[in-house]
């Protein structure tokens, strides 16, 4: 089965540590990582993508915003507000309206059983990744081991999304979706960031 | 030892093609004339790294061949578009960067999946077992 997973680290160190373990599973082959990204939340609650110095083409490319990212994955009400309300105001809003909605959509749909509602807190780290696992249990319990909580939306569940219609979203490709742009289809870490410390 | 080799052309080709991905993004970051020398080299990475799947599709179950087509697809426009980068300059040089990279990123993608299919074909025969 093929998900996007967002694993939430209280410690910006560790999310790293689960983004090395992932890639480190995809190499034994116990699951296929297509890509990754971590992402942070400072004390005041804005959010930042690590990623390599952005020329303004690659800009463009990732425009339609981290929180449309977060929200997304948290669930359909925060894709919508994300998409809705763009990069910073979308962050802060469409995670946590897309995880309050998202708890009453899986108490309705058997397929949404392991998906789970999230925010993520202010000086907390996620590593977000698309991958495809035959059991969820190798990166359940790795990522339990580093001390994250992972949380999961069936890849497809994300591509079903109404608002993923719009192409003006993301015009330059038919395949990738936006969120697609944020996720490294490699291990990148980048130079120390000051927002790790937060 | 088949099945190694196999594995082995695939990670290959996979590696190939997130080593483009990663020229192209580390290129898209720089300016002006350092950004267009780097797209230089990046159809003849394209090329090589479609050599590389051509020569591991044969060996492949249906799923992953059909991915692996998808990226030669994709690395065919990635090597198209960097070509036009170099020849351009402003708004046009930005759009083919842009182009560069979602292409790249997208044959990443579709050889990633080409690598997920292989695996699960291997986990079902060996539960078959």
């Amino acid at each position: 089965m093929r998900n996007y997973i967002a694993v939430v680290f209280d410690d910006t160190s560790k999310a790293y540590e689960g983004l090395h373990a992932l890639w480190q599973m995809d190499d034994e082959g116990a699951v296929t990582v297509h890509g990754t990204t971590v992402v942070h939340r400072n004390d005041w609650g804005e959010y930042q993508v690590d990623s390599k110095d952005t020329h303004p083409a690659l800009a463009t490319a990732v425009g339609v915003g981290i929180g449309a990212l977060i929200g997304a994955l948290a669930g359909p009400a925060g894709a919508a507000v994300g998409a809705a309300k763009g990069a910073a105001i979308g962050a802060a809003s469409g995670g946590a309206v897309g995880a309050v909605a998202d708890l009453g959509r899986a108490d309705t749909r058997d397929e949404s059983r392991y998906e789970t509602a999230w925010v993520l807190g202010a000086g907390q780290s996620a590593v977000i990744a698309d991958v495809s696992e035959d059991s969820t249990f190798p990166i359940d319990e790795r990522m339990r081991i580093l001390g994250g909580t992972v949380h999961r939306r069936e890849w497809s569940a994300v591509r079903d999304d109404k608002w993923f219609d719009d192409r003006s979203l993301y015009p330059y490709d038919g395949y990738l979706s936006p969120y697609d742009y944020y996720l490294y289809p490699y291990e990148y870490v980048p130079p120390y960031s000051p927002w790790w410390a937060s | 030892m088949q099945d190694t080799q196999v594995k082995d052309a695939v990670d290959q080709v996979r590696s190939a093609t997130q080593q483009l991905h990663k020229a192209i993004s580390d290129a898209a970051a720089k300016r002006g004339g350092a950004a267009k020398a780097d797209l230089e080299a990046v159809p003849q990475m394209a090329k090589a790294a479609i050599d590389s799947i051509k020569g591991s599709m044969p060996a492949q179950n249906e799923v992953a061949k059909k991915r692996l087509a998808e990226a030669v697809t994709y690395l065919e426009a990635t090597g198209k578009h960097a070509a036009d980068g170099v020849k351009s300059s402003g708004k046009e040089f930005q759009t083919s960067v842009r182009q560069t990279i979602a292409d790249a990123r997208a044959a990443a993608q579709k050889v990633s999946e080409a690598v997920a299919a292989k695996r699960t074909a291997g986990a079902t025969a060996g539960a078959r077992k």
